[in-house]
Protein backbone atom coordinates (compact mmCIF):
# COMPACT_ATOMS: atom_id res chain seq x y z
CA UNK A 1 0.00 0.00 0.00
CA UNK A 2 1.43 3.84 -0.73
CA UNK A 3 0.05 6.65 0.16
CA UNK A 4 0.36 10.21 -1.38
CA UNK A 5 -0.28 13.59 -0.07
CA UNK A 6 -1.88 16.37 -2.02
CA UNK A 7 -3.39 19.87 -0.64
CA UNK A 8 -5.85 21.86 -2.66
CA UNK A 9 -6.61 25.25 -0.37
CA UNK A 10 -7.09 24.51 2.74
CA UNK A 11 -8.06 20.52 1.99
CA UNK A 12 -5.20 17.55 2.20
CA UNK A 13 -5.85 15.06 -0.25
CA UNK A 14 -5.18 11.45 0.99
CA UNK A 15 -4.49 8.99 -2.07
CA UNK A 16 -4.10 5.38 -1.24
CA UNK A 17 -3.16 2.88 -3.57
CA UNK A 18 -3.10 -0.93 -3.27
CA UNK A 19 -4.68 -2.89 -1.01
CA UNK A 20 -5.91 -2.09 2.87
CA UNK A 21 -5.24 -5.11 4.19
CA UNK A 22 -3.61 -7.01 7.18
CA UNK A 23 -0.22 -6.08 6.23
CA UNK A 24 -0.69 -2.49 5.27
CA UNK A 25 -3.22 -0.70 6.52
CA UNK A 26 -2.13 0.42 9.98
CA UNK A 27 0.33 2.66 7.73
CA UNK A 28 -2.62 5.12 7.14
CA UNK A 29 -3.52 5.31 10.77
CA UNK A 30 0.32 6.50 11.19
CA UNK A 31 -0.03 9.01 8.44
CA UNK A 32 -3.00 10.57 9.94
CA UNK A 33 -1.60 10.78 13.64
CA UNK A 34 1.46 12.69 12.35
CA UNK A 35 -1.36 14.98 10.30
CA UNK A 36 -3.45 15.36 13.07
CA UNK A 37 -0.27 16.45 15.00
CA UNK A 38 0.33 19.34 12.99
CA UNK A 39 -3.31 20.91 13.42
CA UNK A 40 -4.19 19.70 10.15
CA UNK A 41 -8.53 20.16 10.13
CA UNK A 42 -9.82 18.85 6.36
CA UNK A 43 -9.44 16.12 5.08
CA UNK A 44 -10.18 14.08 2.03
CA UNK A 45 -9.61 10.20 1.75
CA UNK A 46 -9.29 9.13 -2.11
CA UNK A 47 -9.83 5.08 -2.45
CA UNK A 48 -10.23 5.68 -6.21
CA UNK A 49 -6.57 3.21 -6.04
CA UNK A 50 -7.95 0.73 -3.68
CA UNK A 51 -9.47 -2.57 -4.78
CA UNK A 52 -9.27 -4.33 -1.87
CA UNK A 53 -9.85 -3.93 1.64
CA UNK A 54 -10.32 -6.57 4.82
CA UNK A 55 -11.56 -6.19 8.55
CA UNK A 56 -7.78 -4.56 9.89
CA UNK A 57 -8.61 -1.77 7.04
CA UNK A 58 -12.46 -1.17 7.93
CA UNK A 59 -11.23 -1.08 11.36
CA UNK A 60 -7.85 1.58 9.94
CA UNK A 61 -11.16 3.79 8.59
CA UNK A 62 -13.28 3.78 11.81
CA UNK A 63 -9.93 4.39 13.88
CA UNK A 64 -9.27 7.51 11.31
CA UNK A 65 -12.95 8.72 11.50
CA UNK A 66 -13.18 9.01 14.72
CA UNK A 67 -10.00 10.68 15.68
CA UNK A 68 -10.55 13.19 12.92
CA UNK A 69 -14.13 13.30 15.02
CA UNK A 70 -13.23 13.85 17.85
CA UNK A 71 -10.12 16.25 17.26
CA UNK A 72 -13.62 18.60 15.96
CA UNK A 73 -11.82 18.16 12.26
CA UNK A 74 -13.25 17.15 9.19
CA UNK A 75 -13.09 13.97 7.07
CA UNK A 76 -14.76 12.94 3.59
CA UNK A 77 -14.24 9.51 1.54
CA UNK A 78 -14.34 9.48 -1.99
CA UNK A 79 -14.22 7.21 -4.63
CA UNK A 80 -15.27 4.47 -2.58
CA UNK A 81 -15.94 1.28 -5.33
CA UNK A 82 -16.26 -2.05 -6.36
CA UNK A 83 -15.31 -5.00 -3.27
CA UNK A 84 -14.64 -1.56 -1.05
CA UNK A 85 -17.72 -0.29 -1.50
CA UNK A 86 -19.18 -4.26 -0.95
CA UNK A 87 -16.74 -4.99 2.23
CA UNK A 88 -18.28 -1.60 3.76
CA UNK A 89 -22.13 -2.39 3.26
CA UNK A 90 -21.27 -5.61 4.60
CA UNK A 91 -20.31 -4.35 7.66
CA UNK A 92 -23.46 -1.69 7.38
CA UNK A 93 -21.39 1.17 8.10
CA UNK A 94 -22.07 2.58 4.32
CA UNK A 95 -24.24 5.40 6.53
CA UNK A 96 -22.21 5.95 9.07
CA UNK A 97 -18.79 6.76 7.14
CA UNK A 98 -18.82 10.36 5.63
CA UNK A 99 -18.37 8.47 1.80
CA UNK A 100 -19.02 11.48 -1.42
CA UNK A 101 -18.95 10.34 -5.00
CA UNK A 102 -16.03 12.59 -5.81
CA UNK A 103 -12.95 14.48 -4.82
CA UNK A 104 -14.54 17.18 -6.30
CA UNK A 105 -17.58 16.80 -4.17
CA UNK A 106 -15.28 16.32 -1.25
CA UNK A 107 -13.16 19.63 -1.86
CA UNK A 108 -16.31 21.41 -2.28
CA UNK A 109 -18.11 20.51 0.74
CA UNK A 110 -15.20 20.74 2.91
CA UNK A 111 -14.46 24.11 1.73
CA UNK A 112 -17.49 25.30 2.95
CA UNK B 1 -36.13 -11.86 9.75
CA UNK B 2 -32.42 -10.40 8.66
CA UNK B 3 -31.64 -8.63 11.84
CA UNK B 4 -32.07 -11.88 13.60
CA UNK B 5 -29.10 -13.35 11.94
CA UNK B 6 -26.77 -15.55 14.54
CA UNK B 7 -23.86 -17.50 14.42
CA UNK B 8 -24.85 -21.41 14.80
CA UNK B 9 -23.20 -23.61 17.22
CA UNK B 10 -24.52 -27.48 16.21
CA UNK B 11 -22.05 -29.96 15.93
CA UNK B 12 -24.23 -31.98 13.50
CA UNK B 13 -25.43 -29.06 10.78
CA UNK B 14 -24.98 -30.30 7.13
CA UNK B 15 -22.86 -27.51 6.63
CA UNK B 16 -20.12 -29.39 8.89
CA UNK B 17 -20.29 -32.04 6.06
CA UNK B 18 -17.55 -32.48 4.13
CA UNK B 19 -18.28 -34.82 1.24
CA UNK B 20 -16.86 -33.88 -1.96
CA UNK B 21 -15.28 -31.16 -0.73
CA UNK B 22 -11.48 -30.68 -1.58
CA UNK B 23 -9.05 -30.56 1.18
CA UNK B 24 -6.13 -28.41 1.96
CA UNK B 25 -3.64 -27.68 5.03
CA UNK B 26 -1.91 -24.79 6.08
CA UNK B 27 0.81 -23.71 8.62
CA UNK B 28 -0.32 -21.25 11.32
CA UNK B 29 1.95 -18.31 9.51
CA UNK B 30 -0.21 -14.76 8.94
CA UNK B 31 2.30 -13.36 6.75
CA UNK B 32 0.84 -15.97 4.12
CA UNK B 33 -2.54 -15.71 4.85
CA UNK B 34 -3.57 -14.04 1.71
CA UNK B 35 -1.72 -16.46 -0.63
CA UNK B 36 -3.34 -19.43 1.16
CA UNK B 37 -6.75 -17.95 0.55
CA UNK B 38 -5.83 -17.20 -3.04
CA UNK B 39 -4.57 -20.76 -3.33
CA UNK B 40 -8.10 -21.85 -2.08
CA UNK B 41 -9.98 -19.67 -4.65
CA UNK B 42 -8.12 -20.66 -7.67
CA UNK B 43 -10.57 -23.57 -7.88
CA UNK B 44 -13.43 -21.54 -7.83
CA UNK B 45 -14.85 -21.41 -11.34
CA UNK B 46 -14.73 -18.13 -13.27
CA UNK B 47 -18.25 -17.30 -13.52
CA UNK B 48 -17.92 -16.63 -10.11
CA UNK B 49 -18.67 -12.76 -9.91
CA UNK B 50 -16.64 -10.62 -7.13
CA UNK B 51 -14.32 -13.37 -7.01
CA UNK B 52 -11.79 -10.70 -4.96
CA UNK B 53 -14.86 -10.49 -2.42
CA UNK B 54 -14.71 -14.10 -2.27
CA UNK B 55 -10.93 -13.96 -1.41
CA UNK B 56 -11.42 -11.45 0.89
CA UNK B 57 -13.96 -13.39 3.41
CA UNK B 58 -11.93 -16.90 2.98
CA UNK B 59 -9.05 -14.75 3.99
CA UNK B 60 -10.59 -13.71 6.94
CA UNK B 61 -11.39 -17.03 8.15
CA UNK B 62 -8.21 -17.69 7.51
CA UNK B 63 -6.85 -15.14 9.69
CA UNK B 64 -9.06 -15.72 12.31
CA UNK B 65 -7.75 -19.29 12.69
CA UNK B 66 -3.99 -18.36 12.47
CA UNK B 67 -4.55 -15.60 14.84
CA UNK B 68 -6.94 -16.33 17.40
CA UNK B 69 -7.57 -20.01 17.13
CA UNK B 70 -3.68 -21.17 16.34
CA UNK B 71 -2.01 -18.08 18.14
CA UNK B 72 0.24 -17.61 15.08
CA UNK B 73 1.97 -21.35 16.75
CA UNK B 74 3.72 -22.07 13.40
CA UNK B 75 3.24 -25.85 13.97
CA UNK B 76 -0.21 -25.98 14.48
CA UNK B 77 -2.48 -26.43 11.54
CA UNK B 78 -5.06 -24.49 9.61
CA UNK B 79 -7.25 -27.43 7.59
CA UNK B 80 -9.67 -26.24 5.17
CA UNK B 81 -12.31 -28.40 3.05
CA UNK B 82 -14.18 -26.23 0.69
CA UNK B 83 -16.63 -26.70 -2.40
CA UNK B 84 -17.02 -24.33 -5.41
CA UNK B 85 -20.12 -24.17 -8.06
CA UNK B 86 -21.42 -21.63 -10.16
CA UNK B 87 -24.23 -20.86 -7.80
CA UNK B 88 -22.29 -21.61 -4.24
CA UNK B 89 -19.05 -21.63 -2.41
CA UNK B 90 -19.12 -23.88 0.92
CA UNK B 91 -15.49 -23.72 2.86
CA UNK B 92 -14.86 -25.23 6.48
CA UNK B 93 -11.89 -23.70 8.37
CA UNK B 94 -10.75 -25.93 11.17
CA UNK B 95 -7.38 -24.97 13.49
CA UNK B 96 -6.34 -26.63 16.77
CA UNK B 97 -6.90 -24.13 18.99
CA UNK B 98 -9.03 -24.08 22.36
CA UNK B 99 -12.38 -22.56 20.18
CA UNK B 100 -14.07 -18.93 20.01
CA UNK B 101 -14.87 -19.33 23.69
CA UNK B 102 -16.78 -16.11 23.99
CA UNK B 103 -19.29 -17.21 20.66
CA UNK B 104 -22.61 -16.94 22.70
CA UNK B 105 -21.30 -13.20 23.62
CA UNK B 106 -20.46 -12.51 20.21
CA UNK B 107 -24.12 -13.52 19.03
CA UNK B 108 -25.24 -10.73 21.86
CA UNK B 109 -22.63 -8.30 20.82
CA UNK B 110 -24.07 -8.28 16.79
CA UNK B 111 -28.11 -8.46 18.24
CA UNK B 112 -27.27 -5.30 20.33
CA UNK B 113 -25.31 -4.05 16.81
CA UNK B 114 -28.21 -4.63 15.06
CA UNK B 115 -30.43 -3.42 16.88
CA UNK B 116 -28.40 0.05 16.79
CA UNK B 117 -28.11 -0.04 13.05
CA UNK B 118 -31.85 -0.88 12.45
CA UNK B 119 -31.97 2.67 15.07
CA UNK B 120 -30.29 4.33 13.01
CA UNK B 121 -28.50 5.41 16.21
CA UNK B 122 -24.86 6.29 15.46
CA UNK B 123 -23.93 7.27 18.96
CA UNK B 124 -24.83 4.53 20.14
CA UNK B 125 -23.36 2.12 17.30
CA UNK B 126 -19.67 3.45 17.94
CA UNK B 127 -19.93 1.14 21.18
CA UNK B 128 -20.47 -1.97 18.50
CA UNK B 129 -18.33 -1.70 15.50
CA UNK B 130 -15.37 -3.79 16.72
CA UNK B 131 -15.87 -7.06 18.94
CA UNK B 132 -12.85 -6.84 21.05
CA UNK B 133 -11.19 -9.54 23.81
CA UNK B 134 -8.38 -9.34 25.84
CA UNK B 135 -6.11 -11.48 22.84
CA UNK B 136 -7.26 -8.18 20.50
CA UNK B 137 -4.32 -6.02 19.41
CA UNK B 138 -4.37 -2.33 17.29
CA UNK B 139 -4.26 -4.13 13.96
CA UNK B 140 -7.67 -6.33 14.80
CA UNK B 141 -10.53 -4.92 12.93
CA UNK B 142 -13.02 -6.87 15.67
CA UNK B 143 -15.53 -6.59 12.73
CA UNK B 144 -14.39 -9.90 10.05
CA UNK B 145 -17.63 -11.66 11.52
CA UNK B 146 -20.10 -8.81 11.42
CA UNK B 147 -19.79 -8.97 7.60
CA UNK B 148 -18.92 -12.65 7.40
CA UNK B 149 -22.49 -13.00 8.88
CA UNK B 150 -23.85 -10.98 6.19
CA UNK B 151 -21.28 -12.78 3.19
CA UNK B 152 -22.36 -15.52 3.65
CA UNK B 153 -25.97 -15.87 3.03
CA UNK B 154 -26.42 -19.84 3.31
CA UNK B 155 -25.08 -20.09 7.27
CA UNK B 156 -22.54 -19.41 9.44
CA UNK B 157 -21.46 -22.48 11.75
CA UNK B 158 -19.36 -23.59 14.21
CA UNK B 159 -18.62 -26.84 16.14
CA UNK B 160 -19.61 -27.04 19.62
CA UNK B 161 -15.61 -26.86 20.43
CA UNK B 162 -15.69 -24.01 18.60
CA UNK B 163 -12.89 -24.43 16.66
CA UNK B 164 -14.08 -25.11 13.05
CA UNK B 165 -16.16 -22.74 11.56
CA UNK B 166 -18.56 -23.97 8.20
CA UNK B 167 -19.84 -21.22 5.70
CA UNK B 168 -21.89 -21.36 2.44
CA UNK B 169 -22.71 -18.53 0.20
CA UNK B 170 -25.40 -19.00 -2.93
CA UNK B 171 -24.55 -16.70 -5.50
CA UNK B 172 -27.94 -15.65 -7.86
CA UNK B 173 -28.14 -18.33 -10.49
CA UNK B 174 -27.17 -17.03 -14.50
CA UNK B 175 -30.06 -15.70 -16.57
CA UNK B 176 -29.49 -17.34 -19.67
CA UNK B 177 -31.07 -15.88 -23.37
CA UNK B 178 -33.36 -12.39 -23.48
CA UNK B 179 -34.64 -10.50 -20.97
CA UNK B 180 -38.19 -9.18 -22.04
CA UNK B 181 -38.98 -5.48 -20.26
Amino acid sequence: MEIKLKKYSSVYIIEVIGDMDLYSAFELKDVVAKMLAKGIAKYVLDLEKVEYIDSSGIGVLIHVYSTIKKAGYKLKIANVHGSVEKVIRLTKLTHYFPIVSSLKEAIGLLER
Amino acid sequence: MEENKRIIIDNNNPLLKKDGLFFKEFPSDIRQVRFFSMLVVQKAPPEIKEINLLEQQISELIKNAVRHGNKNDMSKKVKIWAGFGNDHAHVIVEDEGDGFKKLEEWNEFNKKRNECFANQDFEEMEKYFSFRTEESNENDGGNALFAALEYWDGGVVFTEKKNCIAVYKNFGKKKYGLELN
